[in-house]
């Protein structure tokens, strides 16, 4: 199968490498955007592990999943993939809004028109009756190219604020950061934890509760560390700035 | 219930025709095949049903040269009176150039293996030409993803001036429904799916609707006449030459035919909106397509789209590739073989010297700007495949292609 096809892959990463039993719980997350923001890499290396080294434009919507443990409980996390165009926006992805239990927003740091086009998301999934009672992140890609950023950190935190997300800046390419730290979560896979924080907010069903960036800085928020090794659901959710 | 019968394809023989009937011995067949289709092509006028036959009979058209004949036979183009090369205007103020831009540079998987990286990144940059002026030619259509899976495969076979003057006539008939504004008229072709699987096999058909699927799976399929979820090329020629010889709702019957021989993974499979997309979606890469291919016609003339559409939900709105379709396939019907239309274009004042007159051969060439676009790769290469794709036109292009393979060394001793 081409590497930016569909795939179940299962990391030996996290346990779970056997299929699940009947009544594995399934969490339906899905990842919109604007074309090019880097959806379908951002949802390829949580499911696979890696950067894929060649995507293809996503027609319409890819199917993703995994299988995590949280707290010894084994969840699947599937992840629909959609297509950016806005063509396939209205008739054809509408079927995959159905059922979601969370909404991932990505958006590309290097193209503030991916970052402009938010509300017109934010906007189709009030249309898809998903408000804001179904958990929200907003994910800034590509951090990595840290020379050509559009979008800078307090205006995404502005707007993440604004609309009681989560925000979390991340590269889908090299998500370990370039060792300053400046987006990575020390050695663990940035993208992973964000995908593993969305499920530990869902599996805690708690709401969503966020700390106050400190004022004036405009911190984004960053996954607490230790939060791969399972522990409870709600304080993972709960961020640290940096 | 079942009333498509699943044969088996056997190994080497010639297996089904496409009326389901005729078996033909495997060696002789290829040949005779290329006996049949050389006397179709000098016929006068062209013979284009025994074209379309042999075209959708096993082996399709069985080599790229011939296809490079065929091709434009069966859409009706006439290949010594080409479309010129696009300007460099053609990128200017385009609605569509960044969507383009942005999915023809993640195409790579569409390009042979061992291409070198500079003689792709001419193609591409083709590519993205070829697709914008079709749609500057054509301002009611409008670009979709998948649109350049479509457009790459022509280029691949038929070099630049072939691929537009095609995908102009394929994106105004066999496309045109993909191509409206919204994606409304694509879900109308859709929604043709599951009323053939209905007709075949109704246990199928209610387990699928049952676990919702939906037929977003075979969107890519459909759109992209499978180009896009193939992974060998010689597949996707294999189909393209299927439906370039068949109408334009074939791909959404031979949708049909997969899921129909994929039934018993598809019945096994928890009936669930998501596990049924995902079986469904990945399309297995070792399909037996001669035998799909045949399957697809006897679907098609079992069940035909006119029967179809008495349905209620066919009938909310009309598809303009099935309304032109007729009219399109009577355009096909009065075409001169190529050694007449050459004398004829010759006589009517050559389109090379057309051509001549608005651009200097050289510029059209070798654009500068593009040349110091693509950086430091093979220049001789570069210069090889303008220069054969602009100035000597798709034929010899196309001879380069095939005889040698790509290597860079071979094309710089042509030139
Ligand atoms: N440098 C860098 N490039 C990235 C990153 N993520 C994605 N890309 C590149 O951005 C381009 C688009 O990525 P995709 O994942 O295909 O984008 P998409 O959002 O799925 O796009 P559509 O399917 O068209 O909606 C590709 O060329 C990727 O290689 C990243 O984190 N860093
Ligand atoms: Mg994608």
């Amino acid at each position: 199968m081409a590497e930016g096809g569909l795939s179940v892959e299962f990391p030996g990463s996290l346990k779970s490498s056997t299929l699940p039993p009947p009544r594995t719980r399934i969490f339906k997350i899905i990842v919109i955007g604007d074309s090019g923001v880097g959806k379908t890499c951002l949802t390829y290396r949580f499911s696979a592990g890696k950067f894929p080294e060649k995507t293809e434009a996503t027609i319409a919507v890819d199917f993703r999943e995994r299988l995590v443990e949280i707290d010894g409980e084994n969840i699947k996390i599937q992840l629909w993939d959609t297509a950016g165009q806005e063509r396939f926006r209205k008739s054809m992805v509408q079927h995959y809004y159905r059922n979601v239990h969370a909404v991932v927003f990505v958006y590309d740091v290097t193209n503030a028109a991916s970052f402009r086009s938010l509300p017109a998301w934010i906007e189709e999934c009030k249309q898809h009756a998903l408000g804001t009672e179904v958990p929200r992140i907003l994910v800034g890609n590509k951090c990595d190219l840290q020379d050509s950023i559009q979008v800078g950190t307090d205006v995404a935190q502005q707007f993440a604020d604004a609309h009681s997300m989560p925000l979390f800046e991340t590269s889908a390419k090299n998500p370990n950061g370039q060792g300053d730290g400046s987006f990575g979560g020390g050695n663990s896979d940035h993208v992973e934890a964000i995908f593993m924080t969305v499920a530990h907010k869902l599996k805690s069903q708690k709401p969503l509760v966020l700390s106050q960036p400190p004022v004036g800085s405009g911190g984004t928020i960053n996954l607490s560390r230790g939060m791969n090794g399972g522990g409870d659901g709600a304080r993972s959710w709960g961020c640290s700035s940096c | 219930m079942k009333r498509l019968t699943r044969k088996k394809q056997s190994a080497g023989g010639f297996g089904v025709s496409e009326n389901g009937s005729a078996t033909r011995e495997p060696d002789c067949g290829r040949k005779q095949k290329l006996a049949e289709i050389h006397q179709a092509l000098i016929s006068d006028p062209v013979d284009i049903e025994t074209l379309r036959r042999t075209a959708a009979s096993k082996g399709g058209l069985l080599t790229d040269e011939l296809r490079r004949k065929v091709w434009p036979k069966l859409l009706n183009v006439n290949v010594y009176d080409l479309p010129h090369k696009p300007g460099r205007d053609v990128r200017e103020n385009h609605k569509d150039y960044n969507q383009v831009l942005l999915d023809v540079r993640r195409s790579m998987k569409r390009f042979p293996k061992g291409m070198p990286a500079a003689e792709r990144a001419v193609l591409q940059e083709q590519l993205i030409d070829i697709i914008l002026e079709v749609l500057k030619r054509n301002p009611q259509l409008h670009y979709y993803q998948g649109y350049h899976d479509v457009a790459v495969t022509l280029l691949l076979v038929v070099g630049e001036r072939m691929a537009i003057a095609m995908l102009d006539t394929l994106s105004n008939y066999h496309l045109r429904d993909f191509m409206d504004p919204t994606m409304d008229s694509t879900k109308h072709i859709l929604n043709y799916l599951m009323p053939i699987l209905e007709q075949v096999d109704v246990e199928l058909h209610d387990f699928m609707i049952r676990a919702e699927v939906g037929t977003i799976f075979a969107l890519s399929w459909l759109i992209t006449w499978y180009g896009h979820v193939l992974s060998q090329f010689k597949h996707t020629l294999r189909l393209y030459d299927f439906f370039l010889a068949s109408h334009p709702l074939m791909p959404i019957y031979l949708s049909a035919t997969i899921v129909l021989h994929r039934e018993r993974e598809v019945k096994q499979t928890e009936c669930d909106m998501a596990m049924v997309h995902h079986l469904l979606s990945r399309i297995p890469q070792d399909l037996p397509y001669e035998l799909l291919i045949a399957q697809s016609q006897e679907l098609f003339s079992q069940y035909p789209p006119s029967l179809l559409a008495k349905r209620a939900a066919l009938q909310s709105r009309k598809s303009l590739s099935i309304s032109t379709f007729q009219v399109f396939q009577l355009s096909t019907l009065h075409q001169r073989p190529d050694s007449v239309l050459q004398r004829l274009t010759k006589a009517q004042g050559s389109t090379t010297s057309r051509h001549a007159s608005r651009h200097s051969g050289l510029e059209v060439a070798l654009p500068r700007d593009r040349g110091q676009l693509w950086g430091q790769g093979n220049r001789m290469v570069k210069m090889a495949v303008w220069g054969l794709s602009a100035t000597l036109g798709a034929a010899v292009f196309a001879v380069a292609q095939t005889a040698l393979d790509w290597g860079p060394d071979v094309l710089q001793q042509l030139f």
